[in-house]
């Protein structure tokens, strides 16, 4: 059993080190440069047990549950711990968020946001620098701490490090001796763990045989929330493989090789793993899935999506549709962002591992 | 008539069906009731009749399906309904193709493979849209007996349409109709549309296959068959008791495991 700090422990940390807390919402921002300036990011994937009355007042009803769940959260004091809450612009709900803080909520902390071009052309690399640069301005404002570009490099090296760590666990799933949900929570500590904290913790991950039970699954989808989700799969006689969860292997940097800070983070942004919130072809992303779900043995996907994510229901149909052409299986399943899981969604993903049984 | 093997329990949301299978895996004695709230009490209450019809008076195990599944007390194994609804089906109707169950509060349209396993599914258990209880709240509404929902919608002189297929929606639609004096008959022609279109959009999301089958309990529903054959240009093969099929197929699986009694 790994022992994780908790979300609170790290915070308390962060301020023995004299370092700030930086809140962020999902998915792709520029750890370094928010390391560089010295906040800790604690990421913001929901959480999904909370009240959501007070988000329900501030966004329509088709709005997903992470804008919804985080706004509540921050409204009842959940974000008191942060001094910069950062939101990128992954997408309407997310951009919507953004101006709902700036404009109505009014948070004591700064909202920072940053815009990810959709397309990665040296117009939209030219763009995100642009963007990092203004982004490090305003970090560097609200903290008061400019970093050398010798520190923003040291930052970034270490990201790509612990990057690089994420993706040895992910790669070698089957060699970690962990069952699914201590596996899941492992690479999940990435979201709020220092960079050099994660590397640790990733390196003393227990290898050996990895668990080898039942029907194997992959998971698509933005976040497994409640983790529950894992304990009910494995009690229907299904493990899980690999996953392409917005929360983990969509955030796979590869390393890159700019001498220019800038440039490199802006590189590996754009440079990640196929993802529907970057706008990566669908076509690419469905090969990509099959070959993925090819090299780990998994006999199903599972697209476990919070409800009403427009990026990832726009890209389903043809996911399905690619998917069955090269006779994979897959299911669908939306769910709301609260703590239990809807009998008919279990129900659902118990059917799929009967017929894939 | 052999004697029965295996038991298969639907503890469904509206109706609790229970099957008895012999050893050749025929149907050789069935119930079916409301669903009662108490589901354990209900269901081995059905399961004790049908060993005492059928099972020469000894233990006959059981394996429950629906949604109330779990709860059914000394079942071997509890299975999902598509499992089942697939198996039961492709036994009774013996070919594999698309299968629509349009049950009390939920539809499923099934890709049955071949030897009855399901190979595709999708399933709106949401709400009550495009399920028999979108019919059943409207008949309520109406004052329309359920057995008489089709032949009247059938015999209907023109059609109102309603444009939602939400059930609490299309209520305040069947109101205004029937405040500006439209006919009962053409309320209920449109009404049956409404709940087939939601139906063969959600065949159309699987991917149309034949041959088209139907079980459930509105397979009884003339208008809703008819529609559903116009709409998808197929004719819809019946077994010849469609609300128990999710019963029978988890009677047969229980059969099929070999862990006989
Ligand atoms: S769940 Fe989807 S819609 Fe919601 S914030 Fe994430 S990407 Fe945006």
């Amino acid at each position: 059993m790994l022992t994780i700090p908790t979300r609170a422990e790290v915070v308390r940390q962060v301020r023995e080190r004299g370092e700030r807390v930086a809140a962020v919402l999902p998915i792709h921002y520029p750890r370094a440069l928010l390391r560089a300036h010295g906040f800790q990011p604690m990421e913001v994937w929901g959480p999904p047990s909370v009240s959501v009355v007070e988000g329900n007042a501030h966004f329509q009803a088709y709005t997903c549950g992470i804008v919804r769940n985080a706004t509540s959260f921050l409204l009842q004091g959940g974000l008191d711990a942060a001094d910069v809450i950062v939101i990128p612009h992954t997408c309407d709900a997310l951009q919507g968020m953004a101006s709902v803080l700036k404009d109505f909520i009014e948070p004591r902390q700064p909202v920072a946001t940053i815009y990810l071009p959709r397309a990665a052309r040296s117009a939209d690399r030219g763009f995100l620098q642009a963007e990092l640069h203004r982004l490090a301005q305003q970090l560097a404002e609200i903290s008061g701490r400019s970093p050398s570009g010798g520190e923003l490099m040291a930052a970034i090296e270490r990201e790509e490090e612990a990057d690089r760590e994420l993706g040895a666990l992910a790669e070698h799933r089957s060699e970690i001796d962990l069952g699914d949900r201590d596996y899941f929570t492992l690479l999940r500590a990435r979201e709020f763990l220092p960079a050099e904290s994660f590397i640790e913790l990733a390196r003393s991950a227990p290898r050996g045989r990895g668990p080898d039970r039942g029907v194997p699954l992959m998971i698509s989808g933005i976040v497994p929330e409640p983790m529950d989700l894992f304990d009910h799969i494995n009690e229907m006689g299904a493990h899980v493989v690999a996953d392409d969860l917005a929360c983990c292997s969509r955030r796979l940097y590869r390393p890159g090789s700019a001498s220019d800070p800038f440039e490199r983070m802006a590189d590996a942004l754009l440079g990640g793993p196929l993802d529907p919130t970057r706008g990566s072809p669908i076509l690419e992303r469905a090969r990509a899935v099959a070959s993925r779900m090819a090299q780990c043995g998994a006999k199903g996907l599972l697209v476990y999506d919070v409800k009403f994510c427009e990026p990832e229901l726009f890209d389903v149909p043809l996911l399905r549709k690619h998917l069955t052409e090269a006779g994979l299986s897959m299911l669908h399943v939306e769910f709301d962002m609260t703590g239990s899981i809807a009998q008919q969604t279990l129900t659902r993903i118990e059917a799929f591992v009967e017929m894939l049984q | 008539m052999g004697e029965a093997k295996w038991i298969g329990i639907d503890a469904g949301s509206t109706t609790c069906k229970a099957v008895a299978v012999d050893a050749a895996g025929d149907l050789i004695a069935s119930r079916i009731e409301p669903a009662h709230p108490v589901i354990e009490d209900q269901a081995a209450r059905l399961v004790d009749e049908l060993r005492a019809e059928a099972g020469a008076g000894g233990e006959v195990p059981v394996v429950a399906t629906g949604y109330g599944r779990k709860l059914v007390r000394g079942a071997t194994r509890n299975i999902t309904e598509i499992t089942c609804h697939a198996r039961g089906v492709f036994r009774a109707l013996k070919q594999p193709g698309m299968l629509v169950d349009i049950g009390g509060q939920d539809t499923k349209v099934i890709v049955i493979g071949p030897g009855g396993r399901a190979v595709d599914f999708m399933m709106n258990d949401k709400c009550a849209a495009g399920t028999g209880r979108f019919l059943e709240h409207s008949a309520a509404r109406l004052s329309v007996a359920i057995e008489d929902l089709g032949p009247r919608a059938l015999g209907a002189v023109g059609e109102e349409s309603i444009s939602s297929t939400c059930t609490v929606f299309a209520e305040s639609e069947i109101i205004s109709l029937v405040a500006r004096g439209a006919k009962v008959d053409a309320i209920l022609l449109g009404l049956h549309r409404s709940l087939i279109s939601r139906v063969v959009a959600m065949i159309h999301s699987v991917g149309l296959r034949s041959p088209l089958m139907l079980s459930g309990g509105v397979a009884r529903n003339l208008a809703a068959r008819a529609m559903l054959e116009q709409a998808t240009g197929q004719k819809l093969h019946l077994p010849e008791h469609p609300q128990l099929m999710g019963a029978y197929g988890a009677a047969l699986v229980g059969l099929e495991s070999g862990a006989d009694r």
